[in-house]
C-alpha cells in the first residue's frame, strides 16, 4: 500500500495503481477522453493532466503510477487551463457541429467534459477538412468528421478482440482512422462485434439500428446474460416504449468484460420472423385461430400419457423452464422422450465422465485469458463461442501458441502456430499420438511440436467443442484426462446453447429418435427448428408447438402456442462454465402470449397435474464437469 | 573459470594455418610453459586476424589490443618474454596500419578539440586493426579484467559525461538505473536515427569509427549487465549500416562480441535495426516501439526504458556519440573527461554547421566555447561577410538566439536558459537577409509534419501555430495573432507527450522573444524587414539604373515588365508574380525588392 495526497485528500492505493485510478477511488473526479478502464493506459488525448509536486510539467494522471509521498492537484488553475487548451483543439480539429450530431445532447463524451468545464465556444479558428462519411457497414457507420484519434476503437479491436481491423494511416494532423488498408468499413477484416462502437466516446463510429432513437438517459436499461450461446456475456438490452434499441456489453461483466459478438449485439434486432400472437389449433385438417382454452381442450383430448408421448424442448429457454418441462413430462406425464433440441450432443459423453469421476474436471472460461499454449480440439472459436475466441485470439501478438486440430475447415486455424489433423471418429487415435509425443518425441514432427509447445508453456490450455464431444468415447476422454494431468493443462469444454449446461444437469440429454411415438410436445421458445426434427415430427399423429415464431414445425402442428421470445421473459441461465446467471426481462409480453413457463402451468392445469417448480436442487444432483457458481 | 590475465588471439583461418597457426599456438604453449605463465595467459583461436597478404603470422594480445605481424615461430619466445613476462610491447612487431584519407573531414580548425572524431579519416573503418593500433579496444580489456561493472559506471558518471542525443542526462546515472533495475533480459541501444535535417555528426562517426560505438556499448553492457544490444540506424544512412555490420561481424570474430568476451565470461552480442524513417522514432520510446515493430509512437515515460524499456525489459539506450566517448573515458580516465568542457556539461560537442556561415561542416569544440568563436573562429564568419541575425542550435525545436547571446558559454544549461537546446548538435547561421517568422513558420512546417499524431497538443497545436504563422507571412496576420501564439506554445510544450511537441514551439517562443518586431512589421503594417515573404514585397525598377537592355522584360514569365529599349522599364505590380528572376538577372542591379 502506498499513501498519497490528491487536492489535500490522504489517499491508501494499491501499488501499481495509476494517478487516475487512485483519484477515482478517493472521489475525485479528473476528466479523460482516450483513458478507458478495459484499455491499456495510452497518454494520447492529454485531457487528464494534473499538477504533481516536483513535477517540472503536468503529468497525464491515467499513465501516471500513483507513487508513496506522492502530491497531486486536480484543479489548479494551470491544470484547468491545460483541459480548456485540450478541448479548444479537439474542436478546431474536425467538424463538430453538435446540432447534426447523433450523440450530442448528453451521449458524447467530448461535449460532455466541454460543458463539465464550463465551454460554450472555443477560440480557435478550426480549419475543418470534410471527410467521406463510410456507411458501407452493415451495422455501424464510420464518420471521420468527429473522430478525435482517441484510438479507443484502435486499441479494443486490437487489445480486446483480437481483429486488428481498425488502425491509423499517415500521422500528425493528417492521422485517419481506416479500416485495414483503408478499405470501405463493410468490405473490411471486421467480424461486426461491436466493440469499436461500444468505446468510441463521441459520434464517430455509429450504431445504425439505434441512431437517433433515444439517448442514454431517455432509454430503458435491462443487464442479464446474453442467451445466443453458452459463453453467458453480460449484455445491457436498451430499450424505449417497449421497443429494442440496441445491445452493449457490460464494461462491469467478470466474464465479457464489455466484449459481445455480433449474435449477442447486432444480430437480435435483425429478427424479421412471423411472430406468433394467438393460439391456433387444427381443426378439419387445417390450422385455425383458437383461442387459450380451446388449444387446452385440444391438448387435453390429444397429447395423452406415458411412453407414447415425445417431449422436447429448447436450450435457450431458462433453467426454470426447463425444470418444470421435465417435471411434467418425465416425472407426471411418464412420456417415453423427453429431451432437448440439442439432445445433449455437446455434453451427454463429458457428464458421464463427471459422474464416473465423481467430480468437476473443467476449468472455467477465465483460464483461456491468460494462457501461453491452447490446444483446440474440434471447435471454431471465429464463427461460434466468439468472445471466448476474442480471449484466444488477442492473447496470439503475445506469444501464445495456438494448436488447431480439426477436420472440418475452421477460420480460427487462420491464426493458428501449429496444424494438427484430426478426422471425425478418429479421436482416439489422436489422442494416442499426443499423449505418446507428450512423453517421448515420436517422430511425428508436429505432434512432437505440439507436445513441446503445450510443455514448454506455463499455462497450457486444452479446449475442446460440441463435435469433439459428441465423438469421444469413455476412452478418448480418459486419455484427454490423462493427458491434462501430465502437461497440468486446464480443460475447457464448449458448450452448446445458453441452457446446454443446465439441459445436461437435468439430464435432458437423450438422443431424438422418433419411432411410433403418438403424440410429440416441442417447446421451442424464440428457437428456429432444424429441417431434420421438422421431418421427424411429420410422422407423429399428434404435434404440440410452443413457438414465439411461425415455422414450417408450427405449420405442421396440430396445436400452437404462442409463447414470449428472449426479451420478454425472464430466468436463470448456466452457461458453459457453471456460472449461473439471469437473464431480465426487456420488452412486456404481449397480449395473447404467455411464457413458455406459464404455458406449462396452464397445461398442467388442463391435464390436472402438479408439477414441481424447484429447479435449484434439480441443477445441482448431478455432478457437474465444471463446478457450479451463483454468480 | 581461471582467471587469466591476458589472452592471445591466434588467426585459424584457412590462409593463416596454411601460414603455420597451429604451429604458432603449439610454440606458444610450450614457451608460455618454459616461462611458468601458463596460468596467466590464454591462448585463444579466432577468425582471421591481419591482412591475409603479408608473410608470417598474425596474432593479437589482449586487454592491451596489440597487434604483432609479420612472426615466426622463432620470435616467439623473445616476444612471450617482453609481452608477459617484462609486460612491454614488442614494438618491433607491431603491425603498421594502413591509413584512409578522408576527405570530407578536413583537418581541425582552430579552437576544435577532438576526441569523438580522432579517428575519422586516420584509420580505415572497415579494418578493425586499424582501431585496435590506435588503442582500440584497450578500454574494454581495461573493463574486463581491472573493473567491476560498479566502478565502470561510477568512472563514467564522474567523468559528467552527459548524453549527446538531445536531453543531456548523465549518461553514468542513467547506466546505474539499469543496472540497478530487476528484469530477466536487458538491452543496450544505441539511437542512431539522427533525424535532424543537416545534421550529419553521427553518421560520420558511424562510418569512420564504428568501433568506438561498439566498444562503448560493450562497455556500458558490461556495467549495465545487458546481454544483447541493437544499434538503431536511419534507413537513409545505408553506407553507415553496412559499416555498422562489418564492424559488428569483426568484433564477433575477435571474441570482442559474443559468449564469453575474451573470457571474461561475460557475453554480449549487437545487431543492426534500420529505422521507420520518420524524425520521432529518435525519440527513444518511439524508438522501441519501432524495434519491437509496433508503429513509432513515443510511449508515456513513467515507466522509464531503464525499467521497462524494449520488450517491458530494463533497456538503456544512448546516442552514437555518447557511446563512442566512452573507451577513451575509461582509458583516460575521468579526471581527464572532466577537464575539458565547461560546468556541468564536461567533454566535446560535434556541431553540425550549416547555413550562411564560410566553412560549413563537421566540428568538435569542447564545451564552454562561446557561439561567437564557433561562428566566428571555426566557421570563418558569416558569408559575404554580411550581418550576422541569428543562430539555430539543436535542430528543428531549437531556438533562434539573437547577436546579444553570442557571448553565451555553450553548455546544456545556458542553451536551455536561452530558450534553445543543444540537441543533438545542429547549428544553423542566419544572416541579415533572414525573415524570422518566414523561419519559424519553415520549422513548424517539419515538426507539425514529422508528429505523431498520437498527443493533441503536438498534433492539432502545431498545425494550427503554422497556419498562423502562415497567415501572417501572407499578410494576413491579425492583431491578436501574436497571444495566441505565445498561448499554443506555452500549452503544447506544457502539456504534449514526448519531446517533438514540447520542444516544437521553440522556433516561434524565441522568435517572439527576440524578434517580436519583426512579427509587428508582417501583422501591423504588412511589411517584411528581411524582404523574404513574397506576398508582403514589390519588384520594383529603380529608375536611374535601369540602362533598358530589356533583359528582364525578355525573360518575365508573366510578361509583368514593359518598356522601351534603352528606356526605364517598369513592373506591372498587379501582373507580377514575385518569382525574383528579374532581379537575378539585371546586370546593373537596377531592381529593387520593396
Ligand atoms: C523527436 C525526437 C527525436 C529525437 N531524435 C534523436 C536522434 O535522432 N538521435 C538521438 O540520439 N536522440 C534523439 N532524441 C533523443 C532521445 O529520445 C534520447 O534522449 C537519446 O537517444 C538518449 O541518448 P543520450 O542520453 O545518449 O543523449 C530525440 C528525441 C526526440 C523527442
Ligand atoms: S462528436 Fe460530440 S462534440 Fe462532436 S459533434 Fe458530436 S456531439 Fe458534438
Ligand atoms: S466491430 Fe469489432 S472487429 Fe469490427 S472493427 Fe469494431 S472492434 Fe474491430
Ligand atoms: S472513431 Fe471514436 S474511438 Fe476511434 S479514434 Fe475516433 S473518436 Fe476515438
Ligand atoms: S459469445 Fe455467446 S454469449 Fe457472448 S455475446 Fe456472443 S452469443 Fe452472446
Ligand atoms: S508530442 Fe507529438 S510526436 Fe510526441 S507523442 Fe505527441 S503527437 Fe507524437
Ligand atoms: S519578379 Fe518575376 S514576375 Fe515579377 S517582374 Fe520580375 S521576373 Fe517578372
Ligand atoms: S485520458 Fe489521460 S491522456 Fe487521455
Amino acid at each position: 500500500m502506498i499513501n498519497l495526497t490528491i487536492d489535500g485528500k490522504e489517499i491508501e492505493a494499491q501499488e501499481g495503481t495509476t494517478v487516475l485510478e487512485a483519484a477515482e477511488a478517493a472521489g475525485v473526479f479528473v476528466p479523460t477522453l482516450c483513458h478507458h478502464p478495459q484499455l491499456t493506459p495510452y497518454g494520447g488525448c492529454r485531457l487528464c493532466m494534473v499538477e504533481v509536486e516536483g513535477a517540472r510539467t503536468l503529468q497525464p494522471s491515467c499513465t501516471l503510477p500513483a507513487t508513496n509521498g506522492m502530491v497531486v492537484k486536480t484543479n489548479t488553475q494551470k491544470v484547468l487551463d491545460a483541459r480548456k487548451f485540450v478541448l479548444t483543439l479537439i474542436f478546431s480539429e474536425r467538424n463538430h457541429f453538435c446540432m447534426y450530431c447523433q450523440v450530442s445532447g448528453g451521449d458524447c463524451e467530448l461535449q460532455n467534459r466541454a460543458y463539465d468545464e464550463g465551454m460554450t465556444h472555443w477560440d480557435l479558428q478550426p480549419n475543418w477538412q470534410p471527410f467521406e462519411v463510410d456507411a458501407s457497414h452493415p451495422f455501424m457507420v464510420l464518420d471521420n468528421n468527429r473522430c478525435i484519434l482517441c484510438r479507443r476503437c484502435v486499441r479494443a479491436c486490437g487489445e480486446l478482440v483480437g481483429n486488428y481491423t481498425l488502425g491509423f494511416e499517415e500521422r500528425g494532423a493528417d492521422s485517419l482512422l481506416v479500416a485495414d488498408y483503408n478499405v470501405p468499413f463493410g468490405e473490411s477484416s471486421c467480424i461486426s462485434c461491436g466493440t469499436c462502437v461500444q468505446i468510441c466516446p463521441t459520434g464517430a463510429i455509429i450504431d445504425r439500428q439505434s441512431a437517433y432513437q433515444g439517448k442514454e438517459t431517455e432509454v430503458d436499461h435491462h443487464i442479464g446474460v446474453c442467451v445466443e450461446c453458452s459463453v453467458g456475456c453480460q449484455r445491457n438490452v436498451l430499450t424505449r416504449d417497449n421497443r429494442l434499441i440496441r445491445i452493449e456489453g457490460e464494461w462491469d461483466a467478470v466474464l465479457n468484460h464489455g466484449l459481445l459478438c455480433d449474435k449477442g449485439r447486432f444480430l437480435p434486432l435483425e429478427d424479421d420472423r412471423a411472430r406468433l400472437l394467438t393460439p391456433l389449433v387444427r381443426k378439419d385438417g387445417s390450422l385455425k385461430a383458437a383461442t387459450w382454452d380451446d388449444a387446452m381442450k385440444a391438448i387435453a383430448e390429444g397429447l395423452g400419457n406415458g411412453e407414447g408421448i415425445a417431449a422436447i424442448a429448447s436450450t435457450r429457454l431458462p433453467i426454470e423452464d426447463l425444470a418444470l418441462f421435465k417435471s411434467v413430462f418425465a416425472d407426471a406425464l411418464q412420456a417415453g422422450l423427453v429431451t432437448t433440441l440439442e439432445e445433449g450432443k455437446a455434453t451427454a459423453s463429458l457428464a458421464k465422465m463427471a459422474e464416473k469421476l465423481g467430480k468437476p474436471f473443467e476449468s472455467n472460461l477465465d483460464v483461456l485469458k491468460d494462457t501461453d499454449a491452447v490446444l483446440s480440439l474440434e471447435l471454431d472459436l471465429v464463427d461460434e463461442h466468439q468472445v471466448a475466441g476474442f480471449f484466444v485470439k488477442r492473447q496470439l501478438t503475445d506469444g501464445t501458441k495456438l494448436i488447431v486440430a480439426d477436420s472440418k475447415g475452421n477460420k480460427l486455424a487462420e491464426n493458428a502456430s501449429l496444424k494438427l489433423d484430426l478426422k471425425a471418429g478418429d479421436e482416439n487415435a489422436f489422442l494416442d499420438k499426443l499423449h505418446k509425443a507428450v512423453q517421448y518425441e515420436t517422430g511425428d514432427e508436429a505432434f512432437d511440436k505440439a507436445a513441446k509447445f503445450l510443455k514448454t508453456a506455463e499455462k497450457p490450455v486444452i479446449v475442446y467443442g460440441e463435435d469433439f464431444a459428441a465423438h469421444a468415447d469413455e476412452k478418448a476422454l480418459e486419455t484427454l484426462l490423462e493427458i491434462s494431468e501430465s502437461l497440468g493443462a486446464a480443460l475447457v469444454g464448449v458448450k452448446g446453447n445458453a441452457n446446454s449446461m443446465a439441459a445436461s444437469q437435468l439430464g435432458l440429454e437423450a438422443p431424438i429418435k422418433v419411432n411410433g411415438h403418438k403424440s410429440a410436445f416441442v417447446m421451442l421458445g424464440d428457437e428456429e427448428p432444424s429441417q431434420k426434427l421438422i421431418k421427424q415430427l411429420e410422422e407423429v399423429p399428434f404435434v404440440v408447438a410452443l413457438a414465439a415464431y411461425g415455422s414450417q414445425l408450427t405449420g405442421n402442428a396440430d396445436v400452437v402456442l404462442p409463447v414470449t421470445m428472449w426479451a420478454e421473459q425472464s430466468g436463470t441461465y448456466m452457461n458453459m462454465d457453471g456460472r449461473l446467471q439471469k437473464a431480465v426481462q426487456a420488452l412486456e409480453v404481449p397480449d395473447g402470449v404467455l411464457t413458455s413457463r406459464d404455458t406449462l402451468l396452464k397445461i398442467s392445469e388442463a391435464l390436472s397435474i402438479e408439477p414441481d417448480a424447484d429447479w435449484k436442487t434439480k441443477v445441482t444432483s448431478r455432478t457437474p464437469t465444471v463446478e457450479i457458481k451463483e454468480a | 573459470m581461471a582467471y587469466f590475465r591476458s589472452h592471445v588471439l591466434v588467426s585459424v583461418d584457412p590462409v593463416c594455418v596454411e601460414k603455420g597457426a597451429y604451429e604458432l599456438i603449439e610454440t606458444l604453449q610450450d614457451e608460455l610453459v618454459k616461462q611458468g605463465l601458463v596460468e596467466e595467459v590464454q591462448v585463444l583461436e579466432t577468425s582471421r586476424i591481419g591482412d591475409p597478404e603479408t608473410e608470417g603470422l598474425d596474432l593479437m594480445v589482449y586487454p592491451e589490443a596489440v597487434h604483432y605481424t609479420k612472426l615466426t615461430l622463432d620470435d616467439v619466445p623473445f616476444l612471450v618474454e617482453e609481452q608477459f613476462l617484462k609486460g612491454r610491447i614488442a614494438e618491433q612487431y607491431i603491425r603498421e596500419t594502413k591509413r584512409v584519407v578522408d576527405e570530407e573531414l578536413s583537418a581541425p580548425k582552430t579552437k576544435e578539440v577532438r576526441i569523438v572524431l580522432k579517428n575519422i579519416g586516420e584509420i580505415d573503418p572497415l579494418n578493425i586493426e586499424d582501431y585496435i593500433a590506435r588503442d582500440g579496444y584497450m578500454a574494454l580489456g581495461k573493463v574486463l579484467t581491472e573493473m567491476t561493472p560498479e566502478e565502470t559506471i561510477q568512472e563514467v558518471l564522474d567523468s559528467g559525461l552527459r548524453g549527446r542525443g538531445g536531453a543531456g542526462f548523465p549518461t553514468g546515472l542513467k547506466w546505474r538505473f539499469i543496472s540497478n533495475a530487476e528484469g530477466e533480459q536487458k538491452y543496450m541501444i544505441c539511437n542512431a536515427d539522427e533525424g535532424d535535417p543537416g545534421a550529419f555528426a553521427n553518421r560520420r562517426v558511424l562510418e569512420g569509427d564504428p568501433h568506438s560505438v561498439i566498444e562503448g556499448m560493450i562497455i556500458g553492457a558490461y556495467a549495465a549487465g545487458a546481454s544483447q544490444g541493437y544499434i538503431y540506424c536511419r534507413a537513409e544512412y545505408p553506407i553507415a549500416v553496412r559499416t555498422m555490420k562489418t564492424a559488428i561481424e569483426q568484433a564477433r570474430n575477435f571474441g570482442l562480441l559474443g559468449d564469453d568476451i575474451l573470457g571474461s565470461g561475460f557475453s554480449f552480442d549487437l545487431e543492426v535495426r534500420m529505422g521507420a524513417g520518420a524524425f520521432v522514432c529518435g525519440e527513444e520510446t518511439a524508438l522501441m516501439a519501432s524495434i519491437e515493430g509496433q508503429r513509432g509512437e513515443p510511449r508515456p515515460r513513467p515507466p522509464f526504458p531503464a525499467q521497462k524499456g524494449l520488450w517491458q525489459q530494463p533497456s538503456n539506450i544512448n546516442n552514437v556519440e555518447t557511446y563512442s566517448n566512452i573507451p577513451q573515458i575509461i582509458l583516460k580516465g575521468a579526471e581527464w573527461f572532466a577537464s575539458l568542457g565547461y560546468k556541468k556539461s564536461t567533454g566535446t560537442k560535434t556541431f553540425s554547421m550549416a547555413g550562411d556561415v564560410k566553412n560549413t561542416g563537421l566540428i568538435e569544440v569542447p564545451f564552454g566555447i562561446t557561439l561567437r568563436e564557433i561562428i566566428y573562429d571555426v566557421g570563418g564568419g558569416i558569408k559575404e561577410d554580411k550581418k550576422f541575425k541569428a543562430v539555430q542550435t539543436g535542430g528543428p525545436m531549437g531556438g533562434c538566439l539573437p547577436e546579444s547571446h553570442l557571448d553565451l558559454h555553450m553548455d546544456y544549461e545556458a542553451l536551455a536558459e536561452a530558450g534553445s537546446i543543444l540537441g543533438s548538435g545542429g547549428l544553423v547561421v542566419m544572416d541579415e537577409d533572414t525573415c524570422m517568422v518566414d523561419i519559424a513558420r519553415f520549422f513548424m512546417d517539419f515538426t507539425q509534419d514529422e508528429s505523431c499524431g498520437k498527443c493533441t497538443p503536438c498534433r492539432i497545436g502545431t498545425r494550427r501555430i503554422l497556419e498562423i504563422l502562415t497567415r501572417i507571412c501572407e499578410g494576413k496576420g491579425k492583431p491578436d495573432d501574436i497571444d495566441t501564439l505565445r498561448y499554443l506554445c506555452e500549452q503544447i510544450n506544457e502539456n504534449s507527450l514526448c519531446g517533438l511537441g514540447k520542444g516544437a514551439p521553440n522556433p516561434v517562443k524565441s522568435t517572439l522573444e527576440h524578434f517580436l518586431d519583426e512579427y509587428e512589421a508582417h501583422i501591423y503594417e504588412k511589411r517584411c524587414p528581411a524582404k523574404v515573404c513574397k506576398s508582403l514585397i514589390r519588384f520594383e525598377i529603380i529608375d536611374g539604373l535601369c540602362t533598358g537592355c530589356t533583359l528582364c522584360a525578355r525573360n518575365c514569365p508573366v510578361d509583368a515588365i514593359s518598356g522601351e529599349r534603352r528606356q526605364t522599364h517598369v513592373i506591372d505590380p498587379d501582373i507580377c508574380i514575385k518569382c525574383g528572376i528579374c532581379e537575378q538577372l539585371c546586370p546593373y542591379d537596377a531592381i529593387e525588392i520593396k
